[in-house]
């Protein structure tokens, strides 16, 4: 089941919680009003990019038929979004949930992890983000996810690499 | 008749090949475990497991793959009853009676009602597919490209019914897919699109490089934000013998089971429609048509058995679609015809006639994988819930493995990597905002084929769009479209008409 907001926040130091139920009661509403506004951005800059490809061409419509009405409907739909939005009622949904925060820290770590394939190479940089992300998830003890993040790191190298033959990049250290 | 019997006896010939069995058993093994595990569902496991089945045979890929989809419908179950967690969207339905069975002490019953249900509904819904695909196909031969096109028009249009709350959404959702797939070079006009002048991106987006990211990765970020970790709070763990029916049950739930079928199967073969959406109306009209309609919610062994058998017979005939038409009926069926896609197979009509080894070896197939769950499913249930008790943190760990080798492996470059955290992200936002994302899949498997159907549709009428309407078979498709764009319109005007109503 779903951990209740509420319960969390519980557990919050004041000044956290007082953020957390702002970004909650906040956040949800300017973020879907600001979806339906970026929709519209992006349908305009489609519109606007697909002039610059050919509407017809010899053969019937050319490559940029599809796109211009690709553009024009997601602008109709994002200002309908956009209104429907701004007119909804308040909503118990949350965009900030209480783990929010811990996703984006996953999220920068997986980022991470990625900047340092070219130096680290594929495997041991991904064994390196299985150690981290256990210890940021769980309560697992450092030794628990060196060890993990070693395996993962063989494992990555062997099944991935050696037996089913994809040339994952090698870092620094040619592993 | 006779020519039915001959093709479904060399499709058992190709599927009880030693290989094809294991490849069967590894898929529908997989499946179940993925179905039991919350936070990564049948689309997630396919993809993944797509690109490192580059250099495997394409009939035993398949026969795996459909395992695992058909699978994952009776892995779902299992939470649903023990824990009250739905492993899978299709099994939230069994919660309201499973889990009151088990608190009732009856799990070993819902649970094997569930299984019996799923197995009937599977094995009936594979000698429908086995009837009805194929003519299917042959009507399907007449389709020229104005067909085509409105045929995906339908499909979007469908999906404004069944692909979420919000048709303006679907509709916003459908259109990002159908957006992506103009991304590189126009392969009729050889002019580069939305390339931004980035080399990587002449060739178009790779399907799977999305579906890591939006199927793998997001679910990793949506299930940290939702942790459904349940091992510890297991109900009634069922014994073998309580495993078996009693004469009472079986009564209770054959008819629901016959229900649960029909109503599966022929929301299955609408494209869009979904094994979720046949669940949810097996049970809501197993409800309305019951003499004691108070029972559900409260243990009512019905309750269980329509809708599992709904969802397994949705999930087998949505593979008439995807295989007579090439419109794939669901997320799942999408990354499939992505996979079919790879190794150079076109679904569609003239799939049954080009390659009959790998359509009749995948039926015959549905058969072994519906009865090796069956047994699964009675006798390895302490496995599946001993897997519950893997941490997220763990899983979490494999998947974002898997998302990352899968994507690099499609062109071995690590700009598809950064490409796959970039789409894990959009989807991340896009589910939080309320913006569906089975419509942007469906639509980025079905544009290329949409964009390029409607040109050559226009090049042979010089241009006039009456093409759609003066020929009949895609007049009746563009109907059907029109429709389901207006049915939030009908939804809409009869709410606001029984609001009125009970305004004082």
């Amino acid at each position: 089941m779903h951990e209740k907001s509420s319960d969390v926040l519980a557990h919050l130091p004041d000044g956290e919680r007082r953020a957390s139920v702002f970004w909650s009661e906040a956040g949800v509403r300017y973020a879907r009003v600001f979806s339906g506004v970026a929709v519209l951005a992006l349908g305009v800059a489609v519109v606007l990019l697909s002039r610059r490809l050919p509407y017809h061409s010899d053969y019937g419509p050319g490559p940029g038929f599809l796109p211009t009405w690709i553009g024009y409907v997601l602008s109709a739909c994002a200002i309908v979004v956009t209104a429907q939005e701004l007119r909804a009622p308040p909503t118990a949904e949350e965009f900030f949930r209480p783990r929010t925060r811990l996703a984006v820290k996953v999220l920068a770590a997986i980022g991470v992890t990625f900047l340092l394939v070219p130096f680290l190479g594929f495997s041991l940089a991904l064994g390196l983000l299985i150690g981290v992300t256990m210890r940021m998830m769980g309560s697992h003890r450092w030794l628990a996810c060196g060890v993990a993040a070693a395996v993962a790191a063989v494992g990555i190298h062997y099944v991935f690499g050696r037996s089913l033959d994809i040339p994952l990049p090698t870092g620094l250290v040619g592993f | 008749m006779m020519d039915l019997l001959h093709n479904l006896q060399q499709g058992f010939a190709t599927a009880l090949t030693f290989q094809n069995i294991l490849y069967c058993s590894f898929g529908v093994f997989f499946g179940q475990m993925i179905g039991v595990l919350p936070g990564i569902g049948a689309p997630t496991a396919i993809a993944l497991l797509l690109p490192l089945t580059f250099t495997v045979d394409s009939t035993s890929a398949i026969i795996m793959f459909a395992g695992i989809y058909y699978g994952v419908a009776y892995g779902g179950t299992i939470t649903s009853i023990l824990i009250n967690v739905p492993g899978e969207s299709s099994t939230v339905m069994t919660c309201l009676d499973g889990y009151q069975m088990a608190l009732q002490g009856r799990a070993g019953a819902a649970l094997s009602v569930a299984a019996i249900g799923s197995w009937i509904a599977g094995t009936a819904s594979t000698v429908l597919l086995m009837a009805f695909a194929p003519s299917l196909a042959r009507f399907a031969i007449r389709f020229g490209p104005a067909e085509f096109f409105s045929l995906t028009v339908m499909a979007f249009g469908l999906l404004t019914v069944f692909g979420g709350e919000n048709p303006f959404k679907v509709v916003i959702s459908t259109m990002i897919g159908l957006l992506l797939t103009t991304v590189g070079i126009d392969v009729v006009g050889g002019m580069p699109r939305f390339t931004f002048g980035v080399p990587q991106l002449l060739g178009g987006l790779d399907f799977i490089v999305v579906v890591c990211g939006m199927f793998g990765v997001a679910e990793v970020f949506n299930s940290i934000e939702q942790p459904e970790e349940g091992g510890d709070r297991i109900k009634g763990k069922p014994r073998l013998r309580d495993m078996f029916l009693t004469w009472e049950d079986w009564v209770a739930s054959r008819w629901a089971i016959f229900r649960g079928t029909v109503i599966g199967f022929l929301i299955g073969l609408i494209p869009a429609g979904g094994i979720t959406t046949a669940s949810f109306i097996a049970y809501l009209s197993e409800k309305r048509y019951a003499k004691h309609p108070e029972r559900f919610g409260r243990g009512a062994i019905e309750g269980v058995a329509a809708p599992e058998s709904a969802n397994n017979a949705a999930s087998i005939s949505g593979f008439a679609p995807l295989l007579a038409l090439g419109i794939p009926g669901s997320a799942t069926t999408a990354v499939m015809l992505a996979g079919f896609m790879m190794w150079g197979i076109r679904p569609g009509p003239l799939l049954f006639s080009t390659h009959p080894k790998l359509v009749w070896g995948l039926i015959a197939s549905m058969y072994i994988g519906n009865f090796l769950l069956l047994l699964m499913n009675i006798f390895l249930i302490p496995l599946f819930t001993a897997m519950l008790r893997v941490p997220y943190s763990i899983m979490m760990g494999g998947i974002v493995i898997f998302s990352s080798v899968g994507a690099f492996s499609v062109n071995n470059n690590l700009f598809d990597v950064w490409m796959m955290l970039g789409f894990a992200l959009l989807a991340y936002v896009m589910l939080k905002l309320g913006y569906p994302i089975v419509p942007l899949i469906l639509a980025l498997v079905l544009g290329k084929l949409s964009e390029n159907s409607l040109r050559q549709a226009l090049m042979i009428s010089g241009g006039t769009f009456s093409i759609f309407a003066t020929r009949p078979i895609s007049a009746v498709f563009l109907g059907a479209a029109a429709l389901a764009y207006m049915a939030p319109l009908f939804r809409w005007a009869l709410a606001r008409r029984r609001a009125t109503a009970l305004a004082p």
